[in-house]
């Protein structure tokens, strides 16, 4: 991904009500045929949905980022699940001895990641 | 409406998981044992399948709460009785997760945070951790048991960390 495209997806995806393609432009500094190539890739790519748009009788695009789905691996270690999910305890986050555990078995994990590709 | 078989759903493991923590065992055993095609009420679905009807219904709330299960409330014309007719909605686990998973990630950021900034102290008789500052008001001795603290080595633990952290945020899309 370019700078460019990179600092376009940050703005969409700051802005949850969505982003005018005819504003992104302004707002990157680009001119508006540049601003085409990086929405086309950013759509491409399946980060962003483009809704045409009516702004003063003109005809432009809304840009929204796309929520993307977790990878619900990323929240196990060692086949626990992250405790916070669902956690109804009331939340220490500095030592709570859950997540402490879960820690432990994540740098297990990822200790033993790391000696098998190596 | 799309459908999305349990079945498939719950394939996997850290699904199974999340349920599991959501819903407990009768939940999960409700999932499993969910007819099929249709649309059942809560006293059908405890009978079909030989869970306790209180069990039933409170899985069915919680799903509901997650906007994975949905109702269709109807009206007998006769007795003005209703009925709740449910369906689940497990094409709508995705969202499911990425939310609970957006929300929980500031704690882990927090944490992530307070382990790369600190220093630690560690009481071997009981476990207990002390941040350099508490442990050096101490002298490096424990509260609990009078002994001498070791220095703790959280690095491979913040790293761990770190990088899950990295990897969640990676994924959800979202940057610093």
């Amino acid at each position: 991904m370019t700078e460019i495209e990179d600092e376009a997806i940050r703005l969409i995806q700051s802005t949850p009500e969505g982003i005018l393609q005819s504003e992104l432009w302004k707002l990157l500094n680009i001119d508006s045929r540049k601003c085409s190539r990086v929405v086309k890739k950013l759509i491409d790519t399946d980060m962003v949905d483009r809704l045409e748009y009516k702004s003063d009788g003109i005809k432009t695009y809304l840009l929204k980022a796309k929520k993307r789905a977790i990878d619900p691996g990323l929240l196990m270690a060692s086949g626990e699940l992250l405790p916070c999910i669902c956690c109804e305890e009331e939340c220490s986050i500095q030592d709570c001895p859950y997540l402490m555990d879960w820690m432990y078995q994540l740098a297990i994990d990822e200790f033993s990641e790391e000696n098998s590709e190596n | 409406m799309q459908m999305v078989a349990p079945e498939e759903v719950l394939k996997n493991e850290a699904v199974r998981a999340y349920l599991f923590r959501m819903i407990g065992e009768e939940g999960m055993s409700l999932l499993e044992k969910f007819p099929p095609e249709g649309e059942f009420s809560d006293e059908d679905l405890a009978e079909s399948t030989s869970i306790n009807l209180n069990a039933v219904r409170h899985t069915l709330y919680t799903l509901y709460g997650k906007r994975l299960a949905e109702y269709r409330r109807i009206k007998n014309s006769e007795t003005g009785w209703l009925t709740y007719l449910w369906v689940l909605r497990l094409d709508n686990i995705d969202n499911c997760l990425t939310e609970d998973t957006e929300a929980v990630l500031e704690i882990l950021q927090a944490r992530e945070e307070y382990e790369s900034m600190n220093d630690f102290y560690i009481c071997p008789q009981c476990g207990l951790r002390y941040t350099f500052d508490e442990a050096l008001n101490r002298d490096f001795i424990c509260q609990n048991c009078d002994q001498k603290m070791d220095h703790f080595d959280n690095d491979l633990l913040s790293e761990a960390l770190r990088r899950r952290v990295d990897r969640i945020k990676e994924n959800l899309g979202k940057f610093d």
